[in-house]
């Protein structure tokens, strides 16, 4: 094999691992994040000037026109509370208090973060259109199938899901620590 | 073996090269298709999208909530006018992003005290009017967009005359 050959296979070598690398660098998606809470990830970064290079790529993929924390606060979820991937085949529940923030909403997308059709045309819920319990809680049920009763989020059969989290203009006291915000429960009641 | 030792060193180098570069262009090449998904009214000019759903999804994970107005925008041909009408009451914003994806203006309906207002992007250098409010970039490419917080989507049709007194087009006199 002649020097050149050889050079030339570590080019197209190098080519390869470098483009899968950057690839896999920039994958983690806005669950990369810095901070966390439950199964709840966020990085407080973004869309600012001083995003590193891989941050900046890895947002540009997963939440290209995200706006920085200071107007809205983005959490992503794809586990439940006990750390199981969310899988539209099965019952979740989704509730809490409403969101220190001047609007809030939960919007269910695929695993990369695109809205899926279901016949009820619903992909969210927010704080203007859930009702409260007497305990001044919200509930909310992800299945694929409506629920008997209560504000329904569909999921679609053999597919996971992942769910996004937007709090906009979170409070101050949300500010000061976010690590410690009460942020919505997601657990599993069926398959 | 020994004659591996260069192309091997010489492949490591270059994958390091090429995973620096790509990482670097990934942001401007999701810009410019988001730009060219949303700017379908064209370049220096508002469109009023529709809501997203399955079927119009411009970039990945946008709000069902929200109804988008975007501007596409290209400074080489002089600044950018952009003006933005509040809707009494409810949550907007206004945010500009340059062609890296960086935030480089950002204001809410809060913010502007519940009022229109204007402001001015250019390039560092350009001349501007007088007594505007200017945003100064590095980048001649990059988005403007406009969000509107809707409580139920059939709200749109209602909002669409509002959402078009928002616009943005190139600054062609300065006074």
């Amino acid at each position: 094999m002649k020097s050149w050959h050889r050079y030339a296979i570590a080019l197209v070598g190098g080519l390869t691992v470098g483009l899968g690398a950057a690839w896999a660098l920039t994958n983690g998606g806005l669950s990369n994040g810095a901070i966390a809470s439950g199964p709840w990830t966020t990085s407080l970064g973004f869309g600012t000037k001083t995003a590193d290079p891989v941050t900046r790529a890895l947002v540009a993929r997963a939440g290209l026109l995200a706006l920085p924390a200071k107007e809205t606060v983005y959490w992503s979820a794809t586990a439940d509370a006990a750390g199981a991937p969310l899988d539209g085949n099965c019952r979740y529940r989704l509730s809490g208090k409403p969101l220190d923030a001047r609007w809030w909403s939960v919007t269910i997308y695929d695993a990369k973060g695109y809205l899926v059709a279901n016949p009820a045309n619903i992909w969210s819920v927010n704080g203007a259109n859930v009702a409260l319990d007497a305990k001044g809680e919200w509930r909310v049920t992800i299945a694929p199938d409506k629920p008997a009763e209560g504000a329904w989020l569909p999921g679609t059969k053999g597919q996971p899901f992942h769910l996004t989290l937007r709090m906009y203009n979170p409070g101050q006291a949300f500010r000061a620590d976010p690590a410690k915000a009460v942020l919505p429960q997601i657990v599993k009641e069926g398959c | 073996m020994r004659n591996w030792l260069g192309p091997f060193a010489f492949g490591l180098i270059f994958a390091a090269a090429t995973a620096w570069a790509v990482i670097g262009a990934i942001p401007y090449g999701l810009m410019k298709i988001a730009s060219d998904r949303l700017g379908q009214g064209g370049v220096n000019t508002m469109s009023y999208g529709n809501l997203a759903n399955p079927d119009r999804q411009p970039v990945v994970r946008p709000s069902p909530d929200l109804a988008y107005s975007s501007c596409p925008y290209d400074l080489s041909a002089g600044p950018l006018a952009i003006d933005v009408t509040p809707v009494p009451g409810r949550y907007s914003s206004l945010s500009v992003f340059d062609a890296a994806t960086d935030v480089i203006f950002v204001r809410n309906d809060v913010e502007a005290g519940g009022n229109p207002f204007r402001i001015i992007l250019a390039r560092e250098g350009q001349a501007v009017p007088a007594r505007a409010e200017v945003v100064r970039t590095n980048h001649d490419r990059g988005i403007a967009l406009i969000r509107l917080l809707l409580k139920d989507p059939k709200e749109i049709g209602g909002l669409n005359a509002v959402r078009r007194q928002s616009s943005c087009a190139t600054v062609t006199k300065l006074k």
